[in-house]
């Protein structure tokens, strides 16, 4: 990846000028609160402690108010990534599957396929620690350790050629990339922006159809008998996967083997149904890693946990 | 083998325009099926009760039916009341091929069989970003710090004791109909509109919680903070806080359902419903906006000069007509009923006009129940179809005068990338057997 931004060029990026929001119209409502009546007019709830705060007030915002102490390298963050993150936003950043792409896309905002990233769309690197440390990984929101979250959220950065790989993150290095590159970009709502007219007749000379879902009859019938054949497979079953299990199976997530993927599968089906159900009931350890009992979801009953094994097997056979 | 895709919503609605043509033949056939369904007659999976055909009733006049000759079932035979069994199909849905994960996911609301403009409970769409927690309610917490004089913490008891306040207001991702941006592409009502809902909901005005904590000087912005594993976050301008934002914790006269985030909510009336953090945990008063992530990579709409607008709150006037509809066919010619809803996030809905020749003229249609600020309005006609084709548009007007747009006049100014807020007008084609297709016109 090309380093078309160095940190020079990021320090001369203007000051985002804060916004002014405009306002929908107000709407005149019955208050059924007498108004004036002063702090803490019914005093309830108890006041809370500064530890108290401390534990829920995970928020980063742009300037760097609520950046913890400690620091992170792109050097560490990269094995944290690979680690953590890579199986499912891909080594690169790239995104596998259909999970967010986080770096590359710069200057594509204007085409006809725009890929908003880190590095090509968002403003603030606040918005990135802020959010790797409320939801990611997704699997484990809340998981990483501060130093972690700065190691990652630097190499992030890296990926997107915003930093060199001896960069480290901290709150004393923070002001150097603050701000991203697309930050200038922002603008307030202007909205209503359309005016259109009431008009009741004659208001246009013809009226063509432009565009329209491209579908046959053929592919109706078809569609029609490919969903009886999966209902007639297991829909339950997949309900619960999708619910319960995809986050790990469907991308290999910390050693499980992937749905679909029938060379991994192979030996394991080798093992019989029966265990296979138990190892998902009770738990497994093998040389891949960890399967949790039920997935992690004791909420689940047994008939759920099978016949989500059993969606498995069918999709991975 | 079936290849599964995960969901990361906003960015797939995106590309549903391309996935209908890329996806393998197994994926782009249960698609299909599930837009088409009602085209291919009943869903080949609804089983259970349908309507009997009309004709074949073996019970009209002068036969009796056999529940009127015998006792039904008693009290409490379902302590929780449901739906008849021969609405079964009358349920939420969602893309299944756009989604394997069902954790980060939505589903639509089946507006087609809705009537009024209260959505039932177990209707209303879902939005989830790391699934739906399960909370108990005596250890849930709501703090509230930042610039405040009185930083507390409140237990549902707590809120439960301040005064408390009702209003019936819709509830709309800005993303409902984004699909659309680029052409023509859900084949269903359910898809095309259905991220939308109005409820009638009860809890606390945040103005009282704040003037309870006592706001500090400067104090311009808000971050609310759900307790799911996404923490979903968003910064809300203090003058929406101050004017009708509300702390829900009761939905159509019961508690708040966990879908709609059990036991609190925030609601601000006729925004973005992704800031309506749901499983509210926090609420932090700071000078300026946070900048959270649904608030940048998100939520954010793209022009076409490469700029994106921010805080894009409001969700402008909107319409569909309901029925007729590609859930709602007609059977021949004759007097129909047709009818819709309309919505204006700035205020109540002041007049419908509907078309049925894409929009060279227009006849206005009369508003059928309450006309409520910031809620779903239910219109009506009544018109004789003559059995030839047509072009059925509804366009609402609101009580600012703001008419919704065409498509040629919203994307004139928008392009087609901002993936939300795409309130155009929409248009239903009704072919001579009484099917309706989504197409779009000049
Ligand atoms: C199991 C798959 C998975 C793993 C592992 C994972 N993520 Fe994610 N990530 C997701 C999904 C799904 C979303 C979108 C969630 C949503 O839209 O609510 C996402 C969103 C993001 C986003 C926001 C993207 C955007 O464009 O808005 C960032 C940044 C991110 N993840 C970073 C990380 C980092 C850093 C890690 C490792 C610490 C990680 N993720 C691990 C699945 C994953
Ligand atoms: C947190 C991640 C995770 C989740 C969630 C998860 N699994 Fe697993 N699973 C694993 C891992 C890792 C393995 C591989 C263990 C090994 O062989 O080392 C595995 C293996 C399995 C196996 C094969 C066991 C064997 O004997 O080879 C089955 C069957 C299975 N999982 C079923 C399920 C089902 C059903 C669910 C949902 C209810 C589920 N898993 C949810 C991680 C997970």
């Amino acid at each position: 990846m090309s380093r078309y931004l160095n940190m020079s060029s990021l320090k001369i990026l203007s000051l985002a000028a804060l916004l002014t929001v405009s306002m929908g119209s107000g709407v005149a409502m019955a208050k059924d609160t007498v108004k004036d009546k002063g702090v803490g007019h019914y005093g309830y709830g108890k006041s809370a402690t500064a530890e108290e705060i401390a534990g829920w007030d995970i928020d980063i915002r742009p300037d760097g108010r609520g950046l913890p102490a400690g620091s992170g390298s792109v050097e560490d963050g990269e094995m944290l990534y690979e680690d953590k993150c890579a199986s499912c936003h891909g080594s690169f950043g790239e995104g596998v599957g259909k999970y967010p792409v986080l770096a590359g896309g710069q200057d594509t905002l204007t085409e006809e396929r725009p890929e908003k990233t880190v590095g090509s769309f968002w403003a603030h690197t606040s918005t990135l620690y802020d959010y790797i440390r409320r939801a990611m990984p997704f699997p484990q929101p809340e998981s990483l350790s501060d130093e972690e979250t700065y190691a990652i959220t630097a190499y992030v950065l890296y990926l997107n050629d915003l930093v060199e790989d001896d960069f480290v993150l901290s709150q004393e290095t923070w002001d150097e990339v603050a701000k991203l590159p697309n930050n200038p970009n922002f603008v307030p709502d202007p909205r209503p922006d359309t005016h259109a007219k009431r008009c009741m007749s004659d208001c246009k000379k013809e009226v063509k159809i432009v565009s329209e879902p491209t579908i046959s009859a053929e592919e109706v019938a078809a569609a029609d008998d490919t969903v009886v054949k999966a209902a007639a497979g297991n829909e339950e079953g997949a309900g619960v996967y999708n619910g319960a299990c995809a986050a790990c199976h469907n991308l290999g997530v910390a050693g499980a083997p992937r749905l679909g993927d029938t060379a991994a599968w192979k030996a394991r089906i080798a093992q019989g149904e029966e265990t296979l159900i138990k190892h998902a009931l009770e738990g497994f350890q093998g040389d891949a890693g960890m399967m949790p009992a039920k997935g992690g979801r004791m909420d689940l009953s047994d008939e759920d946990v099978t016949a989500a094994v059993k969606f498995m097997l069918v999709e991975s056979k | 083998m079936r290849q599964l895709k995960v969901e990361e919503t906003d960015r797939l609605l995106t590309e549903i325009a391309k996935s209908g043509e890329q996806l393998p033949a197994v994926e782009r056939r249960q698609f299909l099926k599930n837009g088409l369904s009602m085209l291919g007659g009943a869903a080949a999976l609804a089983a259970g009760g349908s309507a009997v055909a009309a004709g074949t009733a073996k019970y009209a006049p002068p036969n009796v039916p056999p529940w009127t000759k015998s006792l039904g079932a008693p009290v409490i035979a379902d302590p929780y009341g449901v739906p008849s069994p021969f609405e079964s199909d009358v349920v939420r849905r969602n893309v299944p091929w756009l989604t394997a994960d069902r954790i980060a996911s939505i589903s639509f609301t089946p507006l087609a069989d809705l009537k009024g403009i209260i959505t039932p409970s177990g209707l209303v769409f879902e939005r989830y970003h790391a699934g739906r927690p399960e909370i108990d309610p005596d250890e849930h917490h709501l703090m509230i710090h930042g610039m405040v004089d009185r930083p507390i913490i409140l237990t549902m008891d707590d809120l439960m004791k301040f005064p408390s306040t009702s209003m019936i207001r819709f509830l709309e991702c800005p993303a409902n109909g984004g699909m659309e941006w680029r052409g023509a592409q859900m084949t269903k009502l359910q898809f095309t509109h259905g991220m939308l809902s109005c409820c009638e909901w009860t809890g606390v005005l945040l103005s009282t919680i704040l003037e309870e904590v006592g706001v500090k000087k400067g104090a311009n912005w808000i971050l609310a903070e759900g307790a799911d594993g996404s923490h979903m976050s968003r910064s809300i301008p203090m003058e929406k806080a101050l004017d009708d934002a509300l702390v829900v914790y009761a939905q159509n006269g019961e508690a708040l359902r966990r879908e709609q985030g059990y036991p609190i909510r925030l609601i601000n009336p006729g925004w973005e419903g992704n800031t309506c953090i749901k499983w509210l945990r926090r609420l932090e008063i700071g000078d300026s906006p946070y900048y959270q992530r649904e608030e940048t990579s998100k939520y954010t709409d793209l022009m076409p000069d490469g700029k994106a607008r921010e805080f894009t709150f409001v969700q402008e006037a909107n319409s569909v007509v309901t029925s007729p509809s590609p859930e709602k066919p007609l059977k021949g010619k004759g007097k129909y009923w047709l009818e819709g809803l309309a919505w204006s996030g700035r205020g109540k809905v002041k007049a419908v006009d509907v078309s049925f020749d894409g929009g060279i003229s227009w006849r206005k249609a009369r508003l059928t129940g309450m006309v409520e600020p910031r809620a779903l309005t239910r219109f009506g006609l009544e018109w004789d179809w003559d059995g030839s084709p047509a072009l059925i548009q509804s366009r609402c007007i609101d009580e600012t005068g703001y008419v919704q747009p065409t498509y040629t006049q919203l994307r004139a100014v928008r392009g087609s990338s901002s993936i939300y807020h795409k309130n155009a007008i929409h248009t239903w084609r009704l072919h001579a057997d009484g099917s309706v297709t989504n197409v779009q016109v000049s």
